[in-house]
């Protein structure tokens, strides 16, 4: 295993910058999943690191080899595709020996790696198998078994689990996980699914128009989201946005909303807001850090139920404060109607303050 | 589930679809045109059995009295002029046809792989030029092409059929060919790569085998077309010992005139190969011609 460093990595398309010089560093035997919306440069990235499509600027390190001119085939890599990618005209047998023959390992060898491979992943019994005859969940199988197989410095993996059913998914992002803690693998995950990312990566980076937003670990992504992209992105149901107008009263500030309710913030809070560059400032709330009052309560804004989405565990509704929109999850026993009022109470010290010129978060001067 | 354990495990009668005008016409029209064409093919074949007294009566024999085979081994036999001459057209006819197929594939594939594949500035210009060949009559091209070859020094060689030929299968090659890889996911060409393939191998190994189909079907396309060709054959070539079948099967015409159990027996044989190479492939052809239609 090796790790994998990003320096300044660019990948354009004539004026148009598909990768917006990324850096970013995957220690050795670490998970690091890229995520975004689509559009967002994560696979583009991951098909640099792997060597299918030639650098613009920058350089790529995999270990301590620069490998920015290199074959994928002398990279030492093994990809997992989103569509699996495997050969329809051979057998799972020899779909998993392919990588093998290439190398010129002996006969012997490859049937030797071929079964220790089909044994860790219970596929001994499809190994006759043509991939058309195999299940999605199995066909996912052998193809990780074909990136297993020969040892790679890196696994690189492209959305493996998007085609796999809701429940098929969960099951297999499970032994992925477990697969990466038994081998100790370096990986590159790429998903457009966030909880994917935060379920299973001991980092993420979170991309958008080419650009990295953010690498950290997945709670730090959570907890404190560098921009209002990030904060959106992550966490489902997403972070409430609420842009709002900082006032301030002395040495106190508080957020105005267009209807004219004023919420005053903590000292902490108001130190962050006056670091705005506008007064312009977004209120950024995570829908369990929301308490919910029905009936006039202080410190806390009106608004209106718009649904209510009862999950079974919890139940998601959706108030307008004005304009815009905050999630709130409630206990299932509370009940609360549709148009009825409502008020909002902000956790202080949960709150994200966004900047909202800049859209990034703001910290204490 | 529940509706599954209503329904009465015995299986209902299949009701019997009412057997409609409109499909017996169709049938009709089927074996109509079954007899149509192979009436003439089946005639050809029972001439050939037939002595050459027994071909000139009237009213015909349905079927020869009496069957014999001496026309085929006069002309498969090396030993007399006849044969000699026949085998030899043979022989020129099997030459071309299967150097301008083997040929035409070996354009084809790469050709067709690059048009699929990358994206290169002219790219789609070129790619309806090719098609600019078809979009006229073959002999247009005659005195054009005749002069080329005189100029080449090519004139009274396979080697003008070969390349003429090339040039007029290739475009059909191409576009069937391009069909098949543009449905071939490129993430198996990659996964290849990243499995220690080079680009090369990466098409020999796992691409090329999956476009087999296409391959075949296009050989058989060249080597038929190649095989039935007859007026480049006639203008390009003039000594004897170089004619194909086409052409030396018509001389044969003018010198046996009356011999036709002989001729129809040339003509049978001369079918052989492309009656023998469809049947044998044609599940390839079949599927070729339809998997590249059909974009998945």
């Amino acid at each position: 295993m090796a790790e994998v460093v990003l320096n300044q990595v660019v990948k354009t398309y004539g004026n148009i910058y598909a990768v917006n010089h990324v850096s970013l560093t995957v220690a050795d035997g670490e998970f690091v999943a890229l995520v975004g919306p689509s559009g967002c440069g994560k696979t583009t990235t991951l098909n640099l690191i792997a060597g299918l499509i030639d650098i613009s600027g920058g350089d790529i390190y995999i270990g301590d080899r620069l490998v920015n001119d290199l074959d994928p085939k002398d990279r030492d890599i093994a990809m997992v595709f989103q569509n699996y990618a495997l050969y329809p005209n051979k057998t799972v047998f020899k779909n998993l020996a392919f990588p093998l023959q290439m190398r010129k390992l002996s006969k012997a060898e490859i049937e030797a790696k071929v079964m220790s491979a089909a044994k860790v992943l219970d596929i001994v019994h499809l190994l006759e198998r043509k991939p058309r005859e195999l299940s999605g969940g199995q066909q996912q199988r052998v193809a990780l078994g074909r990136a297993l197989v020969r040892d790679p410095r890196v696994f690189l993996m492209d959305e493996p689990l998007s085609n796999l059913d809701a429940k098929l998914r969960v099951q297999m992002r499970t032994e992925l996980k477990r697969f990466h803690q038994d081998l100790q693998a370096t990986v590159v995950y790429v998903t457009h699914d966030q909880l994917e990312a935060v379920t299973m990566a001991d980092k993420m980076a979170v991309m958008n128009g080419g650009f990295l937003q953010q690498y950290d670990s997945p709670k730090n992504v959570f907890d404190n989201p560098v921009n209002m992209f990030v904060a959106s992105f992550v966490g489902s149901p997403a972070m409430s946005l609420i842009p709002l107008e900082a006032v301030s009263h002395g040495t106190d500030v508080a957020l105005r909303s267009p209807e004219g309710w004023e919420l005053p913030l903590s000292a902490a809070n108001s130190r962050k807001a006056l670091t705005s560059t506008t007064a312009k400032v977004v209120l950024g709330a995570r829908h369990s850090t929301v308490r919910l009052h029905k009936s006039p309560t202080a410190g806390a804004v009106p608004g209106t139920v718009y649904t209510v989405e009862p999950t079974g565990d919890v139940t998601f509704v959706q108030v307008f404060l004005g304009t815009s929109v905050v999630i709130v999850s409630l206990d299932p026993s509370v009940m609360v109607e549709p148009d009825q009022k409502v008020w909002i109470e902000f956790d202080q010290d949960k709150i994200h303050l966004f900047d909202g010129a800049t859209e990034m978060a703001l910290a204490a001067a | 589930m529940s509706t599954l354990t209503q329904t009465s495990p015995r299986p209902r009668p299949r009701p019997k679809k009412p057997i409609g005008g409109w499909r017996w016409a169709g049938r009709g029209i089927l074996a109509f045109l079954l007899l149509f064409t192979a009436l003439p093919m089946a005639w050809m074949v029972i001439t050939s059995l037939k002595s050459q007294l027994a071909a000139l009566q009237y009213p015909p024999q349905w079927w020869p009295e009496e069957v014999t085979f001496e026309n085929y081994i006069l002309l498969l036999s090396p030993n007399n002029a006849v044969g000699q001459e026949f085998l030899q057209y043979f022989w020129n006819s099997l030459y071309v046809s299967i150097l301008s197929t083997i040929l035409g594939v070996a354009v084809a594939v790469p050709a067709a792989y690059a048009f699929s594949r990358f994206r290169f500035p002219g790219r789609q210009m070129l790619f309806f030029s090719v098609l600019l060949r078809n979009m006229f009559p073959a002999v247009v091209f005659l005195m054009p092409l005749f002069l080329m070859m005189k100029w080449l020094g090519l004139v009274n060689t396979h080697g003008s059929l070969i390349l003429t030929y090339l040039t007029f299968g290739l475009p059909l090659s191409i576009w069937l060919l391009k069909g098949f890889y543009d449905n071939i996911p490129p993430q198996l060409e990659q996964a290849a790569r990243i499995d220690g393939a080079t680009r090369f191998q990466a098409f020999f190994y796992i691409v090329m085998p999956l476009s087999s189909p296409g391959i075949i079907a296009t050989a058989i396309y060249a080597f038929i077309m190649a095989w039935n060709e007859y007026v480049y054959a006639l203008t390009f070539l003039n000594s004897k010992d170089k004619l194909t079948l086409p052409v030396g099967l018509q001389r044969f015409f003018a010198e046996y005139a009356t011999n036709w159990p002989g001729l129809m027996a040339a003509s049978f044989i001369m079918s052989v190969p492309v009656v023998v190479l469809f049947l044998v492939l044609q599940k390839y052809f079949v599927r070729a011609l339809t998997e590249g239609a059909v974009k998945s």
